[in-house]
């Protein structure tokens, strides 16, 4: 009988939630479809996707986001898993650090960047290159929280120094044990790592705004000042691109259980 | 000249000294055992002579050459693990294989001896298997095959049996014994289980707070304790305080009554005790023996054995008996008689550790 009750109320507590979720969802779906008076089309979609800003700005976003992710993996896995392995009390003081970017809001962040880069002996927002060097190096301060907590997660799920000793005595060098234990191992975790980054990148505002490039959230921003129906129809692309990106995560972690068979 | 050598090494982090003055001379094909409760710097000692640590001062030869200051992926040592530390993103073969890939050997060399160590540990059924579907007791041999393959100079075992239940365990520590024989490779082995260190070693280091209580073979050990702690580490020892009665005589009190005990010439001043195995004492009385009487204190099962406590003279002793089905188990509260040879005993000044 009690587990009758609680089942019920945890189905309710479900509904809730989907409907607290879904309802706006659809009610964004059915506005997009709603350009041509009277009619359900997918008209606001059409125009967006004629729009070849917008295929620029997704473009340059995902460029930006990619590189974002690499950066950030080069720069974080090897820090994080020297941290483990060496100097295991810098832990805490790592926890701060990479809270710092939520702290920090992004507008202080664009503007210390600019001040600092935008003069000489740096000036870097002379160039788009310099410009785009200067993003990345933003979106991986914003991004590192996520790209830094799921490496850290994925390190504590395993035994990282004995794993590294192991390898070591039987003849790898730091390297060989980096890219051949501890990283296959990390998979799963960088690679949710990675895909939260990349949907930051993507959505990212401010940033881009300030440094004036061509990224899909200026974009998103700007249709959504100036018409009615894209904006919406442009939310659920977006949502609809988020939910492929975790399929594929989805696609690439099971394809890893599968190899060990049981799965981890 | 001995294989591998270690010569007054020192090891200390930060202000606390882990390990001080450790020598040790290993011969070719020996197994040795670093025995000791846990903090008493054996497993430091080991990741220091496989390269993990580096020692404060001293040094690590094989063969000659001077190891100290080498990285552990130079030394060409086998190294096992208390969490078997198996690569879990490969399967059996692979994680015996990784050592061999690593050092670029070509495939039909790596896949031949892959073969032959999963043969040696009886597990080439699970050649495809990964480390999360084999239990813990496979595991381990498989991560005892991986460090095998590579052919090293000497395999260390850290706590390798630990993690494993009782019956495992046992099976375990024959087969490391039958590899290690079969190879004839030179082992060093820690444990804190004196019964692990005992039945697979040739010789046994005793060590206590970073140093050395005797090194020796487990028969000695036992036999011959270099020091009360290592006598009161290894086994039962009944270790009572007694009065020096007649020095002349070899005689000492406990309570009061006379012990003959031998040896005085060592010692050196108060207070004196006396060592005694439980198993060394039998239940009566026996002629030329030390007898003393006293009353049950209490009766343990312990399955095979059966360990009495009596009560001589308000000093509690220890004796161990055979559960043979014609023994007489006394009962609590019951007078008791008990006998020891003279030679089984000595006398000791040590305080309790």
């Amino acid at each position: 009988m009690k587990t009758q009750k609680k089942n019920t109320w945890a189905i309710f507590w479900a509904v809730l939630a989907m409907l607290y979720f879904f309802v706006p969802m659809l009610g964004t779906f059915i506005f997009s479809l709603r350009m041509k008076r009277g009619v359900l089309s997918f008209q606001a979609y059409q125009s967006v996707l004629a729009d070849s800003r917008f295929l620029e700005s997704f473009r340059y976003s995902a460029t930006m986001g990619i590189i974002t992710v690499l950066v950030s993996v080069l720069l974080l896995l090897p820090t994080v898993y020297w941290i483990y392995v060496k100097v295991p009390w810098m832990r805490p003081a790592m926890d701060i650090i990479t809270i710092l970017p939520f702290v920090v809001p992004v507008i202080v962040l664009v503007f210390g960047l600019i001040r600092t880069f935008g003069r000489p002996p740096f000036q870097l927002t002379l160039t788009t290159f310099g410009t785009d060097i200067l993003m990345t190096a933003g979106y991986v301060i914003i991004t590192m929280p996520y790209m830094y907590r799921a490496i850290d997660v994925g390190m504590r799920s395993m035994d990282v120094r004995t794993l590294t000793e192991a390898a070591q005595s039987l003849g790898s060098n730091w390297f060989q044990v980096l890219t051949q234990v501890i990283l296959p191992n990390l998979r799963i975790a960088v690679l949710s790592g990675a895909l939260i980054c990349f949907a930051t990148v993507m959505g990212e505002l401010i940033l881009a705004d300030f440094l004036v490039r061509p990224a899909l959230g200026s974009y998103m921003a700007g249709i959504g000042r100036s018409k009615a129906y894209e904006p919406a129809a442009l939310a659920i692309i977006s949502y609809g691109l988020t939910w492929v990106c975790l399929g594929l995560i989805q696609y690439f972690s099971r394809g890893s259980q599968e190899q060990q068979l049981t799965g981890r | 000249m001995a294989q591998l050598e270690l010569t007054n090494i020192t090891k200390s982090f930060g202000g606390t000294i882990a390990v001080q003055n450790f020598n040790l001379a290993i011969e070719t094909g020996e197994f040795i055992s670093f025995l000791g409760p846990s903090g008493c710097g054996k497993t430091t000692t080991l990741r220091m002579v496989a390269g993990f640590e580096i020692p404060t001062s001293g040094t690590v030869t094989l063969d000659g050459v001077d190891l100290t200051n080498l990285p552990p992926n130079k030394r060409n040592m086998g190294m096992v693990f208390q969490s078997y530390a198996l690569f879990p993103n490969m399967t059996a073969a692979q994680n015996v294989g990784y050592g061999l890939k690593v050092a670029g050997k070509p495939k039909d060399e790596i896949d031949q001896r892959v073969d032959e160590m999963l043969e040696l540990i009886q597990m080439r059924d699970f050649s495809r298997r990964y480390p999360n579907q084999l239990s813990g007791g496979q595991q381990q041999r498989l991560a005892l095959a991986r460090s095998l393959a590579i052919r090293p100079k000497v395999l260390l075992l850290d706590e390798p049996l630990s993690a494993l239940d009782a019956k495992i365990r046992l099976e375990l520590r024959q087969e490391i014994r039958r590899i290690q024989r079969q190879l004839g490779i030179t082992t060093i082995y820690v444990t804190h289980d004196q019964e692990e260190a005992f039945s697979l070693s040739d010789r046994v280091v005793v060590m206590s707070r970073g140093l050395i209580q005797q090194v020796d073979t487990p028969i000695q050990i036992y036999n011959h304790p270099a020091s009360d702690f290592v006598a009161e580490f290894v086994g039962h020892i009944n270790l009572l305080p007694v009065e020096v009665a007649q020095a002349k005589e070899g005689l000492v009190r406990l309570g009061s009554q006379l012990i003959r005990a031998g040896q005085f010439e060592h010692l050196n001043g108060r207070p004196v005790r006396l060592a005694v195995r439980p198993e060394e004492l039998k239940s009566g009385f026996a002629e030329g023996a030390n007898n003393l009487t006293g009353k049950i204190e209490s009766v343990t099962y312990l399955g095979a054995i059966v360990r009495v406590h009596v009560d001589v003279d308000g000093h509690l002793v220890s004796l161990e008996m055979f559960n043979e089905r014609s023994l007489n188990i006394p009962a609590v509260g019951q007078p008791y008689q008990i006998n020891f040879p003279v030679e089984a005993c000595w006398l000791t000044n040590g305080e309790k550790e």
